[in-house]
């Protein structure tokens, strides 16, 4: 039987865990809510923020931190271009063809990866100074406890912006109806080029602050999708407070599981959870909601 | 017969063909589906050089190119090595033998990195009926269970790794000597035969198993184990995570201000990779790699020279635990040929049931399902000290050896 002490600090580290994974499916959400594109270089993208902080920090010193927002803005502009020359002219042609693009971008991501950087995997340092927190029942480790905190203001951010602003309002209404959107003035196209944008950009500040956590090396991205897919999926897709609660559920389910059924069944748990509520709500857990 | 080094290392990658067709035709460089030589010895590898494995892709390489120099030097015949990139994939692997044995008439089959590549290639060379040697692969039930009669592992198994964990242990004074085990075993084959080898033979000397929790191969998150471990006051941790899991779980260690006294790798602490990602929290941290620095005899010093003289050693720089791997494999087969004097695959089978092997790994025989004569091998143990892996078990007084450093300090105090 596990001690109570035991249970709390697996819980805390299931929610930190699943900060992580909220913030990592933030972007793919946004993506897939509002233009209807399964971003599968969404991973990959995720691996080249990983590395910018990785790279700034081995060769500065800088903390990843502030990596971040470089890798949001080299991310924002991979987006802008990426929708600018190539699926701006698949993007209403179906869901097969933004897949095939974007299976594509992520190979290339990859190998590119793999030749400029080499196969090691590598990590930073959150390389500000600071301890964890002991709180006698659970210790709050420093790094998680800041990744989860920016994973948070990330998510209330994304949200806020879609909420309280002209260009967010207008993202809104392209993914509630382009055609209206359209009809009303909304500059579509323009609007899609910020999504992806955004969508990327996000992607860039997760794998920044994943590499504080994880080795990154350039076969990641994979499994970063498939987890951030699933989040997104259990969320409901679009929906920024489903992609947290989508993430901590996760994160939760996992940890909880690993503990008390072994690490062996830890994805089983989660998985089992994830399809369990598609079952009963297809929609996911705050489908439709922004 | 020797060949001239850039030649040759370019010709790593070819095939060298024509079979039969005029010599001049060994220039088509690149090609890779052309015919194999019938004068000379072909042999096929894979390594990892992409995927999940490909930081000991290089590694393997140079202890194959190194060793098949020697083996040119030693032979009468031409030995051509061609290698392919598995992508760290087994899927891939069977295609790439498919490939090259398809286009050369292959003599023997070197294997990959870790147990799941390394049986993906013997299942292949089982089927052909070619001799297959792998290192890396401490998994012992295939050998005894799939009816091996071509695959030789000329590596610690299992037993040899539990075998040296207790080695390692008993250089501690009996009366600071730390009790409690807690062994993470990942949901594998070999992931549960190694625990169980472990859980028996410490069980046996007297020590606590005080945990033993699974976890998922290539899992991102030790957050669970680590609070467990912690909980269960778990002295000396044992695992055999792949890389780079165990890079993984010691950056988790230092998030969660937690460190066991010992902790031991098996193949998760191998690649070089390991120091430059964690750097000193990377220190203390102990592997069962098959060869380690500090071990001499055998040709070990003909390894360091010929390695400096092939790619060149900075001040300090130790050799890569896993080129040394796969240069013992290259020293089993040389004795196998020149014991064989033939390329025939049932006197090369022969020879490596017979025959009495002294490589940079110690002196050792096969038994005929090809794991190591038991209780042979040294199975030494290796420790990252001051950058590099370094001989820890059995103690030694060799430069680059290290005396066991124990217990690991807290992440504060280093």
């Amino acid at each position: 039987m596990a001690s109570s002490e035991l249970v709390a600090q697996t819980l805390v580290n299931g929610l930190l865990l699943g900060g992580i994974y909220a913030v990592a499916a933030l972007g793919l959400s946004l993506v897939f809510g509002i233009m209807d594109i399964v971003n599968l270089a969404h991973g990959h993208m995720l691996m080249v923020g990983g590395y910018v902080a990785i790279i700034l920090f081995a060769a500065t010193g800088i903390t990843p931190l502030v990596g971040m927002l470089l890798a949001m803005v080299l991310l924002f502009v991979l987006g802008v271009v990426l929708q600018k020359v190539l699926l701006q002219h698949v993007v209403d042609e179906g869901l097969e063809q933004p897949i095939i693009v974007l299976f594509g971008l992520a190979l290339v991501l990859q190998n590119v990866g793999r030749v400029l950087l080499g196969g090691d995997a590598r990590s930073s340092d959150i390389g500000v100074p600071g301890s964890g927190l002991d709180l006698g029942m659970v210790y709050l480790s420093f790094p998680r406890t800041v990744t989860f905190v920016i994973a948070v203001l990330l998510i209330v951010g994304t949200w806020a912006y879609l909420q309280y602003t002209k260009t967010g309002q207008a993202i809104r209404a392209t993914a509630q109806n382009r055609t209206a959107a359209r009809y009303m003035g909304i500059d579509t196209e323009r609007i899609y080029v910020i999504t992806l944008g955004i969508g990327t950009a996000l992607a860039g500040a997760a794998g920044s602050l994943l590499s504080m956590l994880y080795p990154i090396d350039p076969f990641v991205g994979w499994s970063y999708l498939l987890k951030a897919f699933a989040v997104v999926v259990l969320g409901g897709v679009g929906s920024i407070l489903g992609t947290l609660v989508g993430g901590l559920v996760i994160g939760v389910s996992e940890n909880l599981g690993a503990l008390y059924l072994g690490g062996g069944y830890r994805n089983i748990v989660s998985f089992s959870i994830f399809l369990a509520v598609l079952l009963i709500k297809p929609e996911g857990l705050f489908g439709g909601s922004q | 017969m020797s060949r001239k080094t850039g030649d040759w290392r370019r010709r790593q990658y070819l095939k060298t063909t024509g079979a039969v067709s005029a010599a001049g035709i060994t220039a088509l460089a690149g090609c890779s589906d052309d015919g194999g030589s019938s004068e000379g010895i072909t042999i096929a590898g894979t390594i990892p050089t992409s995927g999940s494995f490909s930081s000991l892709g290089q590694d393997l390489e140079r202890g194959y190119e190194l060793g098949v120099q020697r083996m040119n030097e030693e032979l009468d015949q031409d030995v051509e090595l061609v290698l392919q990139d598995d992508e760290s994939d087994a899927q891939q692997l069977r295609e790439n033998l498919q490939q090259i044995t398809s286009n050369n008439d292959v003599d023997m089959i070197w294997g990959s990195f870790s147990s799941l590549l390394v049986t993906a290639g013997s299942a292949y060379a089982e089927q052909r009926d070619i001799p297959f040697l792998g290192i890396a692969f401490a998994y012992e039930e295939p050998h005894r269970n799939d009816d091996y009669e071509w695959t030789y592992s000329p590596f610690p198994k299992s037993r040899d790794m539990a075998r040296s964990t207790v080695g390692l242990l008993e250089l501690i004074p009996e009366d600071e000597r730390p009790s409690r085990v807690g062994i993470w075993e990942p949901n594998s084959g070999w992931g549960n035969e190694q625990a169980r080898y472990w859980e028996d033979r410490l069980t046996e000397e007297g020590y606590d198993i005080v945990l033993r929790e699974q976890f998922e191969l290539g899992s991102q998150d030790f957050s669970t184990l680590i609070s467990q471990s912690q909980s269960a006051e778990v002295e000396v941790l044992l695992s055999n995570p792949t890389p780079p899991g165990g890079i993984t779980a010691v950056n988790q260690m230092q998030d969660q201000n937690w460190v066991p006294d010992i902790l031991k790798f098996v193949r998760g602490a191998d690649p070089s990779a390991w120091w430059s990602a964690l750097g000193e929290a990377g220190a203390y941290v102990t592997m069962c790699p098959g060869w380690v620095p500090g071990l001499t005899g055998n040709g070990n010093e003909n390894l360091w020279q010929t390695y400096e003289e092939e790619y060149g050693l900075d001040e300090g720089q130790l050799i890569p635990v896993n080129v040394g791997g796969a240069y013992n494999l290259t020293q089993v087969a040389l004795q196998t040929f020149q014991a064989a004097d033939s390329m025939d695959a049932g006197d090369l089978q022969s020879s490596l049931r017979e025959e009495e092997f002294n490589t940079v790994i110690g002196d050792f025989g096969f038994e005929d399902n090809g794991l190591p004569a038991e209780g042979e091998l040294t199975a030494p143990t290796g420790q990252w000290w001051e950058g590099g892996q370094r001989l820890a078990y059995p103690e030694s007084d060799h430069e680059y050896s290290v005396d066991f450093q124990y217990p690991s300090p807290p992440w504060d105090e280093r």
